[in-house]
């Protein structure tokens, strides 16, 4: 393989792998937290895209604009989503919490082809992150395709800055190790699970927009692919550690990639490839990459 | 009688079909060390977690006066993160530390609902005067501490929020006999400092020693009540841990 | 007599019901038939589904691709040579499964067994992963499943998908399968397995107590349940005639998950109501997504609108009726019968030397739980095992029956090492247990939580089960069980709440049922963890002289941790002490109470060489 092309499937990888981990984020931290695979995420996913197309595309409203309309709309979907279909079963089996998230996945989805339609529509990319960049070697780039990367591995390193430094990060680390000494300490629980709800959504609203970038349509159904496949990167990085779950991602992003890059024969099969990472973590590490033993919460 | 903090009429607790506190009355002054005592099994932690607001319970009454506005409020089954800032805290049974977290966030967390920065570095240097060892181990994970550390972190967790009682849930479980006592000589001196504390053990000899005021727990119901040095002389104490 | 009754109301049902499936076809047209044939293969997958998730409590996400693997296997086995040529278009078809041709009924049950197959290679790695992780890992697996099929287009046609198909799939047919689906998995749950299913769902630890080998009973269900969603795969291919691979995805699962959870996990009528209720629905529910014309008005169809309805129902179930219709109950013409009480008696055996424990140690990472413990029981004695809080009693428990497996010592069990055995091992050489804080398979009743326990003591095979009218050592063995049951019941004053839930039981009831459950395995050892724990006064008074009579009546040797000292100095014939994992002493009760180093443990240091407590 020359060495241009490889690089282009380097950045490639690069940022389908850092948007996986930006979506798997969401799902470490809810189930860090609550021990819930929030199945409706991947969709959240998908209304930030859809959001930031209506906002750009339909309104004509700048990108920017656009961008943050879209992050604010989504963060407060997710809140909704929690406080509607998961809340009132905090105290359930959690086997009950999981069939209503099934539930609001399904919702989210078929709700997006009533009032969306199903058909895919195309996404306008900006000309400025489309026009290829040179580089010695060879070497073509798109802005976009470094944009992903950068914005994904800054969003994170906030994150982690407000977990590690700020009160409510410690309250948030704190819930995913034991509710009630947390309770003790004077946190309200709830409001610690919605500011997790929130910021994993704010990230799957960055990242939905960055997809709808880069495979520039939108679709009703987009989010449940990348949305499954992310929760894997998830629990192959580490189920309930940030760090994990992005490193879990950059990993799904190069194995899919570069096996398709070096064995093109493969290519059929390429949706297959981040079940069979999971199924084999699972078999022999089944705490992940970075993760801890988490104790079922009875 | 304005002195009373605590007041508890009648409180009963019940797990399912188990009934483990039966109308279990008692009182707590400001500035005393109260402690309860009984057997394993006696309900002495159910006692203590449904006055935390942990467990759902039903009684005449639970009132607590707070000593920074004389108010007196109903407890009962508020939930436990309002407790805190009425100024009461609880060093649960089992430690209960957040082994992902360091020493020093896992005090920090105990003064969760406090906005005054100088005051909270005050009282972490407080903590650390109390428990030097802590302060050695502050950029620890909780997890790789010793028994006997994770109770100092457990007790100093709970003061940071500036307690004005303080609850204790079995502060000895577990410890060698050297540290029991170092556990002992440290809750009379946060008590010296005008603390009031309500101090729950199986160690009966240890507590009555310290306690102004006790109750003994005999399967759910107070058997037997009085200053500590009655009790540490009444043979019934020691029926009440080892049979008849 | 009830039984007779009830079969004769079943026959007479089930004619009437094949009198209406003749005359179907004039009286329905074609899509109030094709509704009728969804709802018998709905309710097909979601028994299987059922069995696996509600009954064995499995949460599996993988129905779909066994579905897909079972419309393939039948299809492939149906269409004609002819019919292949012409279909495989991109590639040639293999040359071997061109002229492989099977009639229906052979194909759906080479289909099964052929999801049952894969299921099996599923279910040894997967279900060793629990909760959250086997749902995901399922779905995983039913995605690859997808993925293979439109890959390997010599085999399936890939992404084509096959057209064509015979319909095969007639009322009679589909109904036909249903009924004998339905049968098998009645008599099966009736059986004493069926209990054994529940209760590995209800608690898995209590479970291995009663000599259950779970990961075993698992692998069972789910590869049976995998059979149910091969033969519901089959059946749906020949009903719609044209299969291919994007049939199958996730959304499938969701439908089948839906039915169970509408109609009740757990319950079998459940899922049957479950399936025709919304089969229907979903098919009424189609008049939302087309154009609508009254009057001159035009509503447009609004499409996506039906799966909305569908989901937002769901989710109000999941919340506001969690048990969905039927809960975990079954139908039965009882109910329409006022119904009597039965009653019965019996007697146990004999043995030697039992339990002898040497130089036993465990460490958990650096913290010594329990550190060198030696003691010995001889058959017929009560011993106690007291202590303090965190002494390791439990954790020594643990060790004997089997849950954790000592880091040095020997443990002989009848003159034979038990070290490491699994807890369903021990139970079968004669130990049994209750556990610290009560557990009771809480959905059964009464008599199916002592019945369970007796599980370990038949000899009759899974299959067997099926078809206990053929096998009919089943039903002989599961009436000696519950002779046997009703009989524990009698003795320890239970039979009054037999048919009861045993959650419902007050508390000191449900420690005796547990102790009930515990000698259905026909123990000869048992331990006690904490009996007396949650007891009032003459609750525990009761429970001393029970526990004699234990020993007495059932020729028990009996190990016992407890903490009401009243309880453990008056029955106990010989007490060890451990605190904090130390060994610190033995002795009669008398002696016991007396031991400084005992007063000290309890009561704290000083308390005995100052005597002022005394």
């Amino acid at each position: 393989m020359e060495f241009n092309i490889f690089i282009q499937h380097f950045i490639n990888a690069l940022s389908l792998g850092s948007l996986y981990g930006l979506i798997a984020v969401g799902y470490t931290m809810v189930y860090g937290i609550l021990r819930l695979i929030n199945f409706a995420h991947g969709d959240i996913f998908m209304l930030g895209a859809y959001f930031v197309y209506f906002a750009t595309i339909f309104y004509k409203l700048p990108w920017a604009f656009g961008v943050i309309i879209s992050i604010i709309a989504t963060t407060i979907c997710g809140l909704l989503v929690d406080r509607i279909a998961y809340k009132p079963l905090r105290e359930a089996p959690r086997i009950s919490a999981l069939i209503s998230a099934i539930g609001v996945s399904f919702f989210i989805e078929n709700f997006a082809v009533v009032v969306f339609t199903g058909i895919p529509r195309p996404v306008v990319q900006p000309p400025i992150l489309m026009n290829p960049i040179e580089f010695s070697g060879g070497v073509r780039l798109i802005p976009l395709g470094i944009l992903v990367p950068v914005v994904s591995f800054l969003l994170v390193g906030c994150l982690l800055w407000l977990l590690y430094k700020t009160k409510p990060g410690l309250a948030m680390r704190a819930i995913s190790f034991d509710i009630e000494t947390t309770r003790m300490m004077g946190v309200s629980v709830n409001k610690i699970i919605a500011l997790a709800f929130g910021l994993g959504s704010a990230l799957a609203a960055v990242a939905g927009i960055m997809w709808a970038l880069r495979y520039p349509r939108v679709e009703p159904f987009m989010g449940m692919t990348p949305g499954i496949k992310a929760f894997i990167a998830a629990v192959f990085g580490g189920i309930g550690s940030v760090p994990g779950a992005m490193i879990g991602g950059l990993i799904l992003g190069f194995v899919e990639i570069m096996s398709v890059a070096f064995f093109p024969t493969l290519s059929g099969y390429k949706d297959a490839f981040a079940f069979c990472l999971l199924i084999l973590i699972l078999l022999f590490r089944p705490t992940g990459i970075l993760g801890e033993k988490l104790e079922d919460k009875i | 009688m304005e002195n009373i903090m605590l007041k508890i009429e009648k409180l009963n607790v019940n797990y399912g079909a188990i009934h483990a506190v039966r109308d279990v009355s008692l009182s707590i002054n400001k500035g005393e060390i109260v402690t309860l005592i009984g057997a394993n099994g006696a309900g002495k932690s159910s006692v203590i977690r449904s006055i935390m607001g942990l467990v759902k319970s039903q009684a005449e009454e639970m009132s607590y006066t707070s000593p920074r506005d004389n108010k007196t409020v109903s407890i009962l089954n508020r939930p436990a993160e309002a407790h805190v800032k009425l100024g009461i805290s609880l060093s649960p049974e089992g430690r209960r530390i957040l082994p992902q977290l360091t020493v020093e966030e896992n005090l920090n967390l105990g003064a969760y609902i406090r906005d005054d920065v100088k005051g909270i570095s005050e009282d972490l240097e407080y903590v650390y005067s109390l428990f030097p060892r802590l302060k050695e181990r502050r950029r620890q994970k909780g997890s790789t501490l010793s028994g006997g550390e994770q109770q100092m972190l457990a007790v100093g967790r709970a003061l940071m929020s500036r307690p004005d009682l303080l609850m204790l849930d079995e502060p000895s479980l577990g410890l060698a006999p050297i540290l029991v006592d170092e556990v002992f000589s440290i809750i009379r001196e946060i008590n010296s400092q005008g603390r009031t504390i309500l101090l729950v053990e199986q160690n009966a000899f240890a507590a009555l020693k310290v306690a102004h005021k006790a109750y003994v727990l005999e399967v759910g119901a107070i058997g037997l009540s009085g200053t500590g040095a009655e009790l540490l002389n009444n043979p019934k104490v020691r029926e009440a841990y080892l049979g008849g | 007599m009830n039984r007779v009754r009830n079969l004769i109301l079943t026959i007479i049902a089930v004619i009437l019901f094949a009198l209406f499936l003749n005359k179907a076809p004039e009286l329905l047209n074609g899509y109030w038939q094709r509704i009728l044939n969804l709802i018998a293969i709905n309710a097909i997958l979601a028994l299987s589904l059922n069995l696996i998730y509600g009954i064995t409590g499995m949460f599996s996400l993988g129905h779909a691709g066994f579905m897909a693997i079972g419309a393939y296997v039948s299809a492939l086995l149906v269409l004609t040579p002819a019919q292949k040529n012409s279909m495989w278009i991109l590639e040639d078809i293999y040359p071997w499964l061109l002229n492989v041709n099977t009639p229906f009924i052979i194909s759906i049950i080479i289909a099964g067994l052929a999801a049952a197959f894969f299921g099996l290679i599923v279910a040894l790695p997967v279900l060793r992963l629990g909760g959250d992780y086997l749902g995901i890992a399922t779905l995983g697996f039913s995605e690859i499943i997808r993925i293979l099929i439109t890959n390997t287009a010599r085999l399936t046609n890939g992404s084509l998908g096959l057209k064509g198909i015979p319909a095969h799939t007639t009322l009679f047919m589909s109904w036909g399968c249903l009924g004998v689906v339905l049968i098998c998995t009645v008599c099966m749950l009736r059986s004493n397995l069926g209990g054994v299913f529940r209760a590995v769902r209800d608690d898995e630890v209590a479970a291995k107590m009663m000599g259950i080998n779970t990961f075993k009973i698992k692998v069972l269900a789910f590869t049976l349940g995998c059979f149910g969603g091969g033969l519901g795969g089959a059946l749906m291919g020949n009903l719609i005639t044209t299969i291919d691979p994007r049939m199958f995805m996730i959304t499938q699962t969701y439908n089948i998950l839906m039915i169970i959870v509408v109609g009740g996990l757990g319950s079998v009528t459940g899922s049957i109501i479950g399936s025709a209720l919304v089969t229907t629905m979903l098919e009424w529910l189609r008049f939302v997504e087309n154009p609508i014309t009254i009057g001159s008005i035009n509503i447009p169809g609004i499409p996506g609108m039906r799966m909305v309805i569908f989901s937002l129902l769901l989710i109000v179930v999941i919340i506001f009726r969690r048990e969905g219709i039927m809960g975990m109950r079954e139908f039965s013409w009882n109910i329409f019968f006022p119904k009597p009480k039965p009653k019965t008696k019996s007697k146990t055996e004999i043995s030697d030397t039992i339990l002898e424990v040497e130089n036993m140690k465990l460490r958990f990472g650096g913290l010594n739980a329990i550190d060198n413990l030696n003691f010995k029981i001889s058959h017929g004695q009560i011993m106690g095992l007291i202590g303090p809080n965190g002494a390791g009693k439990t954790s020594a428990f643990n060790v004997i029956s089997g849950f954790y497996k000592p880091t040095e010592g020997k443990i002989k069990f009848l003159g034979k090492s038990i070290g490491g055995l699994s807890p369903d091992e021990v139970c079968r050489e004669g130990m049994s247990r209750t556990f610290q804080n009560i557990r009771l398979f809480g959905h059964e009743t009464v008599l199916q939580n002592v019945m369970i326990g007796s599980r370990v003591r038949q000899k009759y095979q899974w299959w067997e089960t099926l078809m206990p009218f053929i096998f009919t050592d089943v039903i002989r063995e599961d009436e000696e069980a519950k002779t046997r049951a009703m009989d524990l019941l009698s003795q320890l004053g239970l039979d009054e709440f037999a048919d009861e839930k045993a959650s419902s039981l007050p508390y000191g009831a449900q420690r005796r049922l547990e102790i009930a459950r515990a000698l259905a395995t026909k123990p000869k050892f048992l331990l006690l963890d904490e009996p007396a724990a949650g007891m009032n006064p003459q609750e525990s008074d009761e429970l001393m002289k029970f526990i004699r009579r234990l020993r007495d009546e059932f020729d028990l040797t009996i190990l016992l941790i407890e903490h009401d000292m009243k309880v453990v100095m008056n029955v106990c014939d010989y007490i060890h002490v451990l605190d904090q994992g130390v060994h610190i002493a033995q002795g009669t009760p008398d002696e016991i109470k007396s031991n400084p180093r005992v007063i000290e443990a309890y009561l704290g240091a000083g308390a005995a060489v100052e005597g002022s407590v005394a």
